[in-house]
């Protein structure tokens, strides 16, 4: 075990020095760099942007630039953002944060919803209830989020103008006057803001997890273990949930390591339309900026934690699957 | 005795109040607000679209930054009044222009504070100018102390004088000195101690606010990346800020800058009362806040068509393809380039692209800088008989097959045109012009391509360039000269249709010496004569065909009010004076 260990981090290296290269690569052949917006302005003069080039290193050969960045990365240093002139991972961690309030509250809706509409459908497949439910949760994954949150802002908007207060607010994060709360009546203030969004973003995943809560469900409830469970006379809820369940939510907790690289990436364009300050309208201004240290350091720190969150996968399917074993 | 020494503090104490005396009235004809009406307190709430960066009035590079709100845009020794546009003491109370005009010396107001109570003087203003200089920190604002490529100096005469020594006279000498200064005892330690990395490393948007220090209304309260920032009244600002009537300036307590990524939560905000002011940008806008206002949703004003606004649309054509010199010759010929602004629809641009609500433009001065516009320099209107006229008198009188005018040697009058991709605005402006000029048998391939694509094309140099024509825009310009230092002079970098280096016309020749007359010319009647004069020769030359730009609307919410009068609301001079804004309801 603890040999597979070793070796899954030994390949971790090469996986994650070939992202970054890629990502540097790619983001440096884009035309032009983060000056280029200033060469236009009549008030810059085109010394200064040059100058400014050199004190950023844009100037120096694409594989140098790389292999300075890889050394500071030994250091802890993701580089300096030349929007904000400050370190990367000061600039991001506060947006990292804010996502992870937002992602974090909608995998717990999701699971929280998901496993027990898919063990209801499950139990009652190719019925009304069951196609209902298919209905809606197909429904969700094919409305873009970031769609499905601009129409329930309208129709909040909508709302607060026939009656003068809306039961969500209509975007951001926190209320006005939040710096004068308490720090209990902070945090439910942020939830209560969170609550819109996070629902819209749990809506794309549901489906899919109701889907295979459903087909794993069904799939256990066919096996001789359960048939023998049911002849020796135990109660039903005995059989679903100690025999059947068990091994019917094997897969998705092997899938949580893989949520881990969601945490950091943020919800998408829904923090855009809902105004939060989440890692996606910090990430959209750093590359339409070409702002390239905090890109790289974004796509160095999501394929980090994906490369970690597989392997942590992986040994949290053996250990609740004892069927599995690594060698 | 005892009594003695009481009154000579007390008397001590009345000098001092005396000192503090040199106040900036605010007149009121900068507001519509009556005398007396304005009450204390309440909140602004404005929003930006991008959020800030940092800080640091050093390291600042953004068109909307928390030190420019701090200081009402980076005001300084002298500001304009927007009912004349003329320069006027403003932190300084007074200034002497030296005989040969290349020195001003200002005396500081005196009694201003920073907003953590200490003195202001000229100390202030040397070590603000000092950080700005250095190229090590970067600071954007370095370029504007220079004329030419020679720096202007400021110097310290005592702690409440100082004098600007500029190489040469120059028409924007005032805005020059402007600048808003910053607090010498919080930068001037670190930046002797630690340098340029010192004050880089400073007011980050992690700083604790307690530690920002500004001269302004308001300084920073609290941040919340991506959310907002809150500002909270210097008490200061009051002692030598005040209305006709004496009060003490702001009216308001606060004043909070929401941050929205995305311009309709900005406007949903807006027509849910939680934002204050809000600045239109499209007919559709305009269309929602009509409709909530005339349901008795949202009691707000809107004000539509204000003025244009200081921005431009054209058309430039390449004049450096060595390596095609029947186009080159095309791009270099006047009658040619007076062909096309005649083929451009400008009242079509304006209803399709801008809803109608927009300005036709004919040269580089923006119409909202009406002192400066010359409505007798040549135009060439939309007449596509003409621009066929003009082009049979360049050669091209029959059309081949496709129906496209060709000359004598069978050459077809085709060229691309290009703009930056995702500019909706660009492109449609593109494809009204292609469709003109189909019609009198030009080709246009239109295709737009990369921003920064297209920044590469325009500014790269020499006898052969990469493009033939490009739509593109410029903003910026001042009201003290409104033409473009690196636009104008054949050697500047924006100098976008010649990129040679030298001047290959004469009209550009002399365009070049009227630019450095009228710069050099502090007489302002004698500089606007000037102006007309470069607009006649930009008129006849056509270097660039202007197109039209955008008006300028906005809107607020009526629990506000102290905004201009209308004759002053325009896209330069803004909606309001912040210190003279207050809470009506």
């Amino acid at each position: 075990m603890s040999a597979y260990l070793v070796r899954r981090l030994i390949h971790l290296v090469p996986t994650f020095l070939g992202a970054t290269f890629l990502a540097f690569f790619v983001l440096q052949i884009a035309p032009g760099d983060f000056l280029t917006q200033w060469a236009l302005d009549p008030k810059i003069r085109p010394e200064t942007i040059e100058r400014m080039r050199h004190n950023f290193g844009l100037d120096r050969p694409l594989l140098l630039q790389y292999l300075i960045w890889l050394k500071n990365l030994l250091h802890g240093d993701l580089g300096v953002s030349f929007m904000y002139q400050r370190p990367v991972l000061e600039v991001v961690w506060p947006r990292i944060e804010n996502s992870l309030i937002l992602v974090g509250l909608s995998i717990l809706f999701l699971y929280l919803i998901g496993i027990p509409i898919g063990i209801y459908q499950a139990l009652r497949p190719y019925t009304l209830p069951d196609y209902v439910i298919s209905f809606f949760a197909y429904f969700g994954l094919a409305i873009p989020n970031f769609f499905f949150m601009l129409i329930l802002i309208f129709l909040f908007v909508k709302f607060k103008f026939a009656f003068g207060w809306t039961p969500f607010p209509i975007g951001g994060m926190t209320s006005q006057g939040f710096e004068q709360l308490a720090p209990w009546r902070q945090w439910v203030d942020i939830l209560w803001h969170a609550i819109l969004p996070a629902f819209v973003v749990v809506t794309a995943d549901l489906s899919g997890l109701t889907r295979v809560m459903r087909a794993q469900v069904m799939e256990v409830l066919g096996q001789d273990y359960i048939r023998t469970a049911r002849a020796k006379g135990l109660a039903e809820r005995v059989v679903l949930y100690k025999h059947a369940l068990r091994n019917a939510v094997i897969p998705i907790l092997a899938n949580i390591g893989g949520l881990l690289p969601g945490l950091i990436g943020g919800a998408g364009l829904v923090e855009v339309v809902a105004n939060w300050p989440g890692i996606t309208p910090l990430l959209l201004d750093a590359l339409l900026q070409q702002d390239l240290y905090v890109n790289v350091g974004i796509i160095a720190l999501s394929s980090l934690l994906l490369i970690v969150g597989n392997i942590l996968g992986d040994l949290l399917l053996a250990v609740v699957d004892p069927r599995i074993r690594y060698g | 005795m005892r009594n003695a020494i009481r009154l000579v503090i007390g008397l001590s104490v009345l000098l001092t109040a005396g000192a503090l005396a040199q106040v900036f009235t605010w007149p009121a004809k900068w507001t519509t607000a009556k005398p007396g009406e304005a009450k204390p307190g309440g909140t602004l709430v404005d929003y930006t679209i991008s959020d800030f960066r940092t800080m640091n009035p050093f390291i600042t590079a953004e068109a909307d930054s928390i030190p420019d709100r701090m200081t009402m845009n980076d005001s300084g020794l002298v500001i304009r009044d927007p009912t004349t546009g003329e320069w006027i003491p403003y932190m300084a109370t007074s200034w002497e222009v030296s005989e040969d005009q290349t020195e001003i010396t200002f005396k500081i107001r005196k009694g201003m504070k920073w907003s953590d109570g200490k003195p202001i003087t000229a100390d202030d203003w040397i070590m603000t100018y000092r950080i700005h200089m250095d190229p090590d920190v970067g600071s954007n604002s370095r370029d504007s102390f220079f004329i030419g490529d020679k720096p202007v100096t400021v110097e310290k005469i005592d702690d409440y004088t100082i004098k600007f020594v500029y190489p040469k006279p120059d028409a924007e000498a005032f805005a020059i000195a402007s600048f808003s200064p910053w607090p010498a005892h919080v930068f001037g330690p670190v930046y002797e101690e630690k340098g340029a990395e010192g004050i880089k490393a400073m007011w980050g948007l992690n700083e604790d606010p307690k530690n920002i220090v500004t001269w302004g209304p308001f300084v920073v309260e609290s941040y919340r990346p991506g959310e907002r920032v809150i500002f909270k009244k210097n008490p200061y600002f009051g002692e030598w800020n005040q209305d006709e009537a004496g009060n003490p300036l702001p009216y308001l307590d606060r004043y909070q800058v929401n941050i929205y990524k995305d311009i309709n939560a900005a406007l949903a905000a807006f027509l849910t009362g939680e934002v204050d002011i809000f600045g239109p940008s499209t007919v559709e806008h305009i269309a929602q806040i009509k409709k909530a206002v005339k349901e008795g949703k949202l009691d707000a004003t809107l004000k539509v068509n204000a003025s244009p606004v200081a921005s431009s649309q054209f058309v430039v054509f390449n004049w450096n393809k060595a390596k095609d010199p029947f186009k080159e010759k095309l791009f270099r010929s006047a009658k040619f380039r007076k062909a096309m602004s005649h083929l451009i629809n400008r009242q079509a641009v304006v209803d399709v692209v801008y809803g109608g609500l927009g300005t036709p433009m004919y040269g580089s001065v923006y119409p909202v800088l009406t002192q400066w516009i010359n409505k007798d320099a040549p135009k060439y209107p939309y007449d596509p008989e003409k621009a066929a006229q003009l082009l049979a008198e360049l050669g091209f009188k029959k059309k081949d097959k496709e129906g496209y005018l060709v000359d004598a040697e069978g050459r077809r009058l085709e060229f691309n045109l290009s703009t930056n991709a995702g500019n909706n605005q660009r492109e449609q402006i593109a494809k009204l012009f292609v469709d003109e000029a189909k019609k009198v048998g030009v080709k246009i391939n239109f295709r737009p391509i990369d921003f920064n694509t297209l920044v590469g094309q325009l500014l790269a140099k020499g006898p052969d360039r990469p493009f033939d024509a490009i739509i593109i825009g410029l903003t910026g310009g001042g009201l003290d000269w409104p033409f473009g230092s690196n636009v104008v002079p054949c050697k500047g970098n924006l100098h976008l249709w010649n990129r040679s280096g030298t001047c290959l016309d004469p009209r550009e020749t002399l365009m070049e010496a009227l630019y450095y007359k009228g710069r050099t010319t502090l007489d302002f009647k004698e500089r606007v004569q000037i102006g007309y004069k470069l607009q006649e020769v930009e008129g006849d030359l056509q270097p660039i065909v202007y197109i039209a730009g955008p008006n300028y609307h906005v809107a607020w919410n009526n629990k506000l009010a102290g905004f201009h009068p209308d004759e002053i609301i325009s896209s330069i001079w803004g909606a309001y004076e912040l210190p003279l804004l207050f809470q009506a309801k």
